[in-house]
């Protein structure tokens, strides 16, 4: 039966071994591939296939680098590389917000990456210990029924939505990994204090706790919920999958409100990683102008490098990004956030 | 050797060793993640003081176990009910509900909740149909009752497949002798189906709590805050505590398949297994009812979640042709996964059912201390999230760098996780299977002197056949639809139908999901009907 999976795998692969890329990775990179390098870059993937698949085609088609990818959830595999530890598998990770990257950091996992690659992004984008850097970016946003939400309803700012005028009407995704990151640099920007006073006030306007952004994304476009705190990216894939039935817009805060926070989406080398050239190259290739253009174009994410303008149907970039927030200086920061979100009784609600 | 009944009916006779060698054997090899488990717990600490934790696990737990026997009670009976119609009464189109009834269990539950809340809650497919009619108002499914339902609905198979199966192989004389004597269709149930098919219920019954403990898909969309969510959102960033509540989970675990197997102990004996024809009970006025209650689960467990994927898929697939967004994948995206799914699946359920064997027979036979704990490692194991039991393969494996090198991230790993997470299915219903093989047929043909295996052969196997194919059909079923492990353990470049749908479903695009989800449907009742379905029918 083994043998039979080894066949089943060789026909699956054969076809990609045409000398030129079809499909999606073919708008990445559509030039003849070059010869096999007989290097390997192994990735842990938090991005799924659909949207990092291609880039990752391309990047084996151009360079002749073969690239190998454990998928799966941010955080299972950032635990599952803790447990490795140094005997992982793993050269790259890539991780949908830092909350991970963060986690790998503090178990000294991380290697760090080339000067020249920090260099393709900008500084508050990147880790100031050059361990990690962002590959693109999702904003924070409100995302809200256009039929029971009237324009005039949208708050300025997160800190509007304690108002009674907002009561019962909010969903919080609080234990999701993009909620926990941008309130640990909710907490590092207004003071702990103010943080946690926040979600208190929150909680007792009966915000109502959903599992994740997709879940409160789609309770919206229903009427379910008014409207929720969310990444932008889930309700222009909603929009495309579920058409005009999907009745729910984005709310961008704007300014420089921490509610329109940026969350990067972080790649990192591990420090065990066998070919540190490829690994850098591969993490290089995600913020080339191809890549960058690809993620805007048509994963709606903001690029981050590549001198990439934003898909003009995004809300436009703020002054606060969430690489401007030093991790190091946090300290405990995400494990204090997870206590602070379980003490406030949104879970029990 | 010598042989005495006890007042229970159960044999009381020394187990050979060589079958407490292997029963044990298997039981060591189940306890890979509990000795994880143990071991992590061992070697690290909380930051929290003992009341915090005492007070972040209590009430998780306690919503964790109102949830398990409601499910549990809802389950036994719905399944037994369900079992009994589908085999002993003239229910119009059995042959239908057999392949159907199945296949609720092969939802994920991260996908079938998620469609499940969108055909139903409010602004959801059911609330446009009602729409029409001047209904404005529909219930939203949350919490403990959404959990509930959507549990109870996923499943109840635990319980129908085993108990079908029990009651395939019950001898019509005993109904028949029942009716003679006139007594009434409901007495018969109560005094000859019921005792009969306990031990299949209590066994069905213990997978639907153990599986319902373990969940994750289902409480996280219904937002009931249970052990399993808990252990689930503190595995980053309080690693300890999230360790020390899924060392609790696996004691209550424990604890459960202690009380079923001293509760089944003391069910009547079955030792009733014959194959021959089976007495059909004819319905009468209840025919309109059974038929309504049996189509009527079938409704909610199979096409409410599958309204919401057909209309995700249909309307991808629209914009696909109708030049808007092309879908994600292609031909090659389904065949290759649904083949891996398939594959993977079979051989993972013959295995677990020739690995869990022994250590039925040790326990449906005879009375050993190896064999209960044999039996509790095998059976509470299915109560870990498949997380922990991903991260024990990957910690067992790298204590070697022989196996580091030749075993982390191949088929045999693989095979080898799915085995140990889905072992108990099979092992609930063989024990019953074994247990209901009569031992004077068994005395009999050794006393003709029949060689062992040859005994297994043309004795044993023959009669636990329907079990040993439930048991088996419940592996398969959970096994296709598996994640955790599926993603984690899994060779490199080995999508299965459930890992792609974990792509789709993740960053909302939902069409692919739909039609992902679909196809695994299908395939579950294309290979429920092949293997399970139409191998019980021929044992008739």
């Amino acid at each position: 039966m083994a043998l039979f999976g080894i066949l089943l795998l060789t026909t699956a692969c054969s076809s990609s071994s045409d000398s030129r890329l079809d499909g999606r990775a073919a708008e990445i990179y559509g030039d003849e591939c070059a010869s096999d390098t007989k290097k390997t870059v192994t990735i842990y993937s938090g991005r799924t296939e659909y949207l990092i698949g291609p880039i990752l085609e391309a990047f084996a088609c151009e360079t002749g680098i073969d690239v190998r990818v454990r998928w799966g959830n941010s955080t299972d595999l950032a635990v599952l590389i803790a447990e490795e530890g140094t005997a992982t598998e793993a050269d790259v990770f890539l991780s949908r917000s830092p909350g991970p990257v963060g986690f790998l950091e503090g178990k000294n996992l991380l290697g760090s990456i080339n000067e020249e690659v920090l260099a393709q992004v900008s500084e508050e984008n990147q880790a100031s210990s050059g361990a990690w850097i962002g590959f693109s970016g999702r904003k924070r946003v409100l995302v809200h029924n256009i039929d029971l939400v009237p324009e005039k309803d949208l708050p300025k700012s997160v800190f509007d939505l304690t108002d009674s005028r907002y009561r019962g009407r909010v969903a919080l995704p609080a234990t999701n990994g993009s909620f926990e990151d941008w309130f640990t640099v909710f907490r590092d920007t207004h003071g702990n204090a103010t943080a946690t006073q926040w979600l208190k006030d929150m909680v007792e306007n009966d915000a109502e706790y959903y599992p994740n952004n997709r879940a409160i994304v789609e309770a919206t476009g229903r009427g379910e919920i008014e409207m929720g705190l969310v990444n932008h990216y889930y309700n222009y894939q909603e929009k495309i999958a579920e058409g005009m039935a999907h009745r729910a817009e984005n709310h961008d805060f704007g300014s420089d409100d921490i509610g329109s926070l940026l969350i990067i989406t972080a790649a990192t080398i591990l420090d065990t990683a066998e070919d540190k050239e490829a690994s850098n190259r591969l993490i290089s290739y995600l913020l080339s102008e191809g890549a960058q253009t690809y993620f805007t174009e048509r994963t709606f994410e903001y690029p981050l490098g590549g001198g990439v303008s934003p898909n003009p149907v995004l809300p436009p970039l703020t002054a606060l990004e969430i690489g401007s927030v030093n991790f190091d200086s946090l300290g405990g920061g995400f494990e204090d956030t997870e206590r602070i979100i379980q003490g406030s009784g949104i879970l029990n609600d | 050797m010598e042989s005495s009944t006890t007042d229970s009916g159960r044999p009381r006779r020394r187990a050979p060793w060589h079958l407490k060698i292997t029963a044990g054997a298997v039981g060591l090899l189940f306890a890979f993640p509990a000795s994880y488990l143990l071991w992590r717990n061992a070697t690290g600490s909380t930051g929290e003081s003992r009341a915090e934790v005492l007070e972040r696990t209590l009430g998780p737990l306690w919503r964790t176990i109102r949830l398990a026997v409601l499910v549990g009670i809802t389950t036994a009976v719905l399944g037994t009910l369900l079992a009994w119609l589908t085999t002993r009464t003239e229910l119009p189109a059995r042959r239908l509900w057999r392949v159907l009834l199945p296949l609720p269990l092969v939802y994920p539950t991260f996908v079938g909740a998620a469609a499940f809340i969108r055909t139903l809650n409010p602004g959801g497919l059911l609330a446009d149909l009602v729409a029409k009619i001047g209904i404005h108002e529909t219930p939203q499914l949350r919490g403990l009752l959404g959990a509930w339902l959507v549990l109870t609905l996923f499943t109840y198979p635990y319980v129908y497949l085993p108990v079908a199966a029990r009651l395939r192989n019950l001898p019509a004389s005993l109904e028949e002798n029942s009716r003679l004597l006139g007594s009434s269709g409901w007495s018969t149930f109560q005094r000859i189906v019921l005792p009969q098919a306990a031990s299949a219920i209590s066994a069905g019954t213990l997978l639907v709590v153990l599986y319902t403990i373990s969940d994750f898909g289902a409480v996280q969309l219904m937002r009931y805050d249970t052990l399993t969510r808990a252990v689930w959102t503190t595995r980053l960033n309080n690693q300890p505590l999230s360790f020390a509540l899924a060392a609790v989970l696996l004691v209550l675990a424990i604890l459960i398949v202690g009380i079923e197997r001293f509760a089944s102990h003391r069910m009547t004996a079955p030792a009733r297994a014959e194959s021959s024809r089976t007495l059909l009970v004819p319905l009468g006025k209840w025919r309109p009812f059974a038929l309504a209650a049996t189509t009527g689960v079938v409704v909610l467990g199979l096409a409410v979640p599958a309204a919401s994927l057909a209309d995700w898929a249909i309307e991808g697939i629209r914009r696909d042709f109708g030049g808007g967004r092309e879908l994600f994948i292609d031909r090659h995206d389904v065949l290759g996964p649904a083949w891996n799914t398939a594959w993977v699946s079979i051989v993972t359920a013959a295995i677990a059912v020739a690995a869990v064997l022994p250590v039925a027979f040790l326990v449906g036979r005879y009375r050993s201390r190896v064999g209960s704990l044999s039996n509790a490692l095998v059976t509470s194991t299915f109560a870990m999230p498949g997380l922990l039991i991903a991260l024990a393969m990957f910690f067992w494996t790298l204590r070697s760098s022989w196996a580091a090198e030749h075993l982390r991230g191949t088929m045999l790993v693989l095979v080898f996780a799915y085995t140990v997470r889905f072992g108990a299915q099979a092992l609930g219903a063989a024990t019953v299977a074994v247990s209901a093989v009569p031992l004077r047929l068994h005395d009999a043909s050794r006393t003709l002197g029949a060689k062992r295996f040859r005994r297994l052969a043309t004795v044993d196997l023959p009669l636990m056949a329907p079990g040993l194919l439930a048991g088996g059909g419940l592996v398969l079923l959970s096994t296709m639809k598996e994640l955790p492990i599926s993603l984690l353990v899994a060779p490199f470049d080995f999508p299965t139908l459930s890992t792609k749908i974990f792509h789709s479903f993740e960053d909302a695009f939902v069409a692919e999901a739909g039609i992902l989800a679909l196809v695994l449907v299908t395939l579950s009742a294309i290979l429920t009907w092949l293997l399970i379905v139409r191998r019980a029918d021929h044992l008739d």
